[in-house]
Parts: C-alpha cells; structure tokens; sequence
C-alpha cells in the first residue's frame, strides 16, 4: 500500500472541509485531518532513516500535531466567546463590522 | 490486504468526520480516524507509534469535550473546600503504592524484568488496549453530556 498516497487523499479531504465548511468544529477537524496526513507521511518516511533520525522526526511530527490542537482550540473557544456563534462567515461580518466602527471613531 | 482494509476505513472515516452534520458524530468519526491511524501504525510494526496516537487522539477528543463544555452557557458550580481536600486526600493515597514500592526497580514485583522491558516489550499491546478503552469512555460521556444538552435545549424552547 502507499501511504504517500493514502496521505494525499486525507490532505485533499483536509483542505476540502477547510475551504467549504463555516462551522468552527468542522474547520479544526479539518485542520486535524490535515495535522494527521502530515504525520502519517513523517511516520512511513521515518521508517527508511536511521534509528535517531527516525526518532527525533517522530517526536517533531507529533509534538508539532499537538501543538497545532492546542492553538487552533485555544483560538476558537475565544473568538466564539468573543462573537457568540460558531458560524465563520458571522464571525468574519462580526470582525468587518468591528473594523468599520473602528474607522468612523 | 488488512492495510488495505484500514486505509479504506481511514478515508472513510475521515470523510465522515467533515460531511456528517451533527457536531457528536463528526467528532466520533475523528475518533475513528485516530483508531484506523493507530492500527494501521501498528500493523506496520510502529507499536510505539501506535500508542502515541491513540494517547494524542484521547488528548483531543477530551479536548473537544471540554471547549464544547466551555462554550456552552451555563452557570459554573462552586467546588467546596471538603470536596477539593477530599480529592487532594484521594490523590495521595493513590500516589503512596508509587512511593513505596518503586516500580522502576526490577525485584520488587518482576524478577528480571525491569519496569521498561515490560511496559514496552511484553505490555505494548495491553497499552494500546488500554487506550481504546479510554478513548472509549470519553466517547460516551461526551455522547451523554450531548444528549442531555439537547434535552435542556428541547426544555428552554418550551418555555
């Protein structure tokens, strides 16, 4: 089986819930999906790399995914506090609505 | 053809986690992304791997649990000083088998084998077992807590 393109396919359904879906829920399990497919292409590149090589990728790829969760979570919780909805294209008429106020004070 | 099998499932999966609508099921169909990942890291003889990614799924399914608890609307409780001692007491009985019989020491429980052999060379599928048991709970909690969201959605709107 290849897995590069195993990973390919789950790059492209990443990419394609980041461009289409509006829920916020849905654009980190987009992101998530992506984060995976990155990882999934270290781990089977990992497998032809010396022993320290290969661990220290490893601990790159999985270090970086969690990071990843971490911050995409941490910033949506706060702009959905912040806006009160989960919806993306509300969200970005919130921010140009904030903009706009901003520029008439 | 197993791998083959689980590539499928991955895709699967994962196309389920973004077209399905309701917020719990995309977030199991991500739990079954993590699992498909883990096993097919496993069946490629990457155990260590393995257990990695089911520890990180768990990470980000309790993670999910609790944003979505946060940015729900509700009142926060107070936790009382008896409860948090209560708790802090619990945590301390737990941690004294830690502190007085070192597991790290091979002749305490296991003869001649040190605590690292067995963790990742006898144990390692017993781990990942054990993962997907957690990964599990987690799932019925949030499905539960979900339902009862519904059910007080369904109550408001009532009124």
């Amino acid at each position: 089986m290849d897995f590069v393109i195993l990973s390919i396919a789950m790059l492209g359904i990443g990419i394609y819930g980041l461009l289409t879906k509006r829920h916020l829920l849905k654009v980190f399990i987009s992101i998530e999906l992506i984060a995976t497919a990155a990882t999934l292409n270290f781990v089977m590149l990992a497998a032809s790399m010396t022993n320290y090589v290969r661990e220290t990728l490893l601990i790159l790829a999985f270090s970086t995914e969690t990071a990843i969760t971490a911050v995409v979570l941490a910033m949506m919780v706060i702009v959905s506090k912040k806006y009160g909805t989960n919806d993306v294209s509300k969200i970005i008429q919130h921010i140009k609505e904030d903009e706009e106020e901003s520029e008439v004070n | 053809m197993i791998l083959e099998i689980v590539g499928l499932g991955l895709l699967i999966s994962a196309c389920l986690a973004i077209f399905l609508d309701e917020a719990v099921y995309s977030v199991s169909a991500l739990a079954g992304t993590f699992i498909m990942t883990a096993i097919l890291y496993a069946l490629s003889g990457a155990v260590f791997v393995a257990i990695f990614q089911v520890a990180m799924g768990i990470g980000t399914i309790a993670i999910l649990f609790l944003s979505g608890e946060m940015l729900s609307e509700r009142s926060l409780k107070k936790t009382s000083p008896v409860m948090i001692a209560g708790v802090a007491g619990l945590g301390a009985v737990l941690s004294l088998p830690a502190i007085f019989f070192s597991i790290s020491s091979p002749n305490n429980f296991y003869s001649n084998v040190s605590f690292g052999d067995s963790l990742w060379n006898l144990r390692a599928f017993d781990t990942v077992l054990q993962g997907f048991v957690i990964l599990t709970v987690a799932m019925g909690i949030l499905i539960i807590l979900y339902q009862r969201k519904k059910k007080n959605r369904i109550r408001s709107g009532g009124q």
